[in-house]
This record gives C-alpha cells, sequence and structure tokens, in this order.
C-alpha cells in the first residue's frame, strides 16, 4: 500500500484518496477464506475485494484522537468475476461528510478497477464518528 | 447446490461463532489493523466495552450465503445494500437468514431482490440489508 496520510479534518467533499493496487494473490485470497470461514469457489470473493478498498481508505487518513470510527453502511455493487492473481486498484473519494450533535458522518465512494481499466466494483461506505 | 430461484424462497442459513482468534485473522487478511477490533485493552476502555468484529467480516457471511445460493450470478452482477445495526462481540454466535423476496424480469434478463438478516444468538439484529442479484431466465 502507497499514499500519504492526511488528518480527519482535512478531508472534504470531493477529495480523492490517491489510488492503491493490491495483488490478489493466491496466498491473500486463502488467508481471506481462512478468516472468513469459506471454501471459496476458484474466484476471488467480492468482499474481499472491499476489504482491500475499505483497508486503503482507512490507511489513508487519521483519525481525530480518542475516536473510534464504526462502519454504519455499505452498498456495493459486482460488475465481473475477479481471477485469482489479478491486480487491482481501488480509488476512493469523499461524497459527504456531516456533522449532526456529537456524530460525524463520513460517506466515501469506492470503485475498483482491473490492470484492464475494466470496473470490478463500486460502493459507498458510511463510517460515523461519535465526538 | 444453488438454489431454485422463487419468490419466498428461503436461502440457507449461514452461522458462525465470532472468536478474537477469527478477527485477527480477518485484520490479518484485510489490513485493517483498527485497535477496536484487535486491542482487547484499548477496546475495553471505549464505550463498546470490548473488541467487536469487523462490519465487513460479518458482511462476508452474507456474501456467503448469497454465493452458496446464486453461485458465479453473486460473485459477478451482485448488488447489496447493508446497515450495521449492532456490533458482533467476542462470543457471539451469528445467524445469517436470506430470502428471495421478489423475481423480476426487464428485457430477456431477470432479478432476484432478497433481503437478509444476521442477528446474534440473542436475537439481536447485527446487520441488515437487501441484496439483488441478476440471472439469466433459463436459470430457474
Amino acid at each position: 500500500m502507497s499514499g500519504k496520510t492526511i488528518s480527519y479534518e482535512e478531508l472534504i467533499p470531493g477529495y480523492e484518496f490517491t489510488p492503491v493496487t493490491y495483488e490478489l494473490s493466491t496466498s491473500f485470497v486463502s488467508k481471506y477464506l481462512q478468516a472468513v470461514d469459506s471454501e471459496g469457489d476458484g474466484f476471488v470473493p467480492p468482499l474481499a475485494i472491499t476489504a482491500c478498498s475499505i483497508a486503503a481508505m482507512t490507511g489513508s487518513f487519521s483519525m481525530p484522537s480518542d475516536t473510534i470510527a464504526i462502519h454504519a453502511s455499505q452498498e456495493l455493487e459486482f460488475f465481473k468475476l475477479v481471477p485469482i492473481g489479478v491486480t487491482i486498484e481501488c480509488h476512493t473519494r469523499v461524497a459527504q461528510k456531516i456533522a449532526r450533535g456529537k456524530m460525524s458522518m463520513l460517506i466515501l465512494e469506492l470503485e475498483v478497477f482491473d490492470k484492464d481499466k475494466e470496473k470490478v466494483q463500486s460502493g459507498r461506505a458510511t463510517i460515523a464518528l461519535p465526538t | 447446490m444453488l438454489i431454485e430461484i422463487q419468490e419466498g424462497k428461503a436461502l440457507d442459513s449461514v452461522v458462525r461463532h465470532i472468536t478474537q482468534e477469527k478477527i485477527n485473522l480477518y485484520a490479518e487478511a484485510s489490513g485493517d489493523f483498527n485497535p477496536i477490533h484487535i486491542d482487547e485493552s484499548f477496546a475495553a476502555k471505549t464505550p463498546l466495552g470490548g473488541t467487536i468484529a469487523h462490519g465487513m467480516l460479518n458482511l462476508a457471511y452474507v456474501s456467503e450465503m448469497m454465493a452458496s445460493a446464486f453461485g458465479r450470478s453473486w460473485l459477478s452482477e451482485g448488488k447489496l445494500r447493508a446497515k450495521f445495526k449492532e456490533p458482533a462481540r467476542l462470543g457471539d454466535t451469528l445467524t445469517i437468514n436470506g430470502k428471495i423476496d421478489c423475481v423480476e424480469q426487464k428485457d430477456d434478463v431477470s432479478y432476484a431482490n432478497c433481503s437478509f438478516e444476521c442477528r446474534n444468538q440473542k436475537g439481536e439484529m447485527i446487520v441488515t440489508g437487501e441484496t439483488i442479484v441478476k440471472f439469466s431466465s433459463d436459470r430457474k
């Protein structure tokens, strides 16, 4: 994983995180399948790809101190089967940032592409931060 | 084995027990090392009172149920919308249930609209949501 880390306060709607690439290797997929108690079916589980996107995003910004991030909701759409061994590129942008009383909500849009620049997956994650 | 696609049809349930070992394995695999999941002393001092499973781990169990029912149709053309209602805690046993609410046909393509729930052993709702799976009309 690469890319700079910025603070939560600096995130504004429209901000795009530096795209992050992952190789969905056999060892990565085996580890993921073991973690989720699944036997798999010869392709990369779509939620393993989402996990990469989420990790890329959460590793790219620092949280306010003493704050925990809670995954509040998730939307996903899958566009193609992804063979093991493929390299993907995860793109994330801030769609909205909302402050409501003692709760902040960060809404992020995710898009994942394969090496041919074909879209593999897209989604939207809402992260709640009680302050 | 793939299911027969029919309105009202229940999907085969998935049951999983949450342990710290599984959460740690998921953290390793996903690269999400948020201390609320893996640092028991940190998590104990938060309002949550202890470590919790990653929301995406709970959702992976939903995806497992969908993949068992719909196979490659789910993996290649599935859609999902989920709300995380409560955290899954250590020792929880999660049961994921789902059913086909309706089947729609647009042009030559059919869509199975499903709903799902993930509850713990106390019956508390952990995750709820809907999925849509596109499939060819000859897959019934």
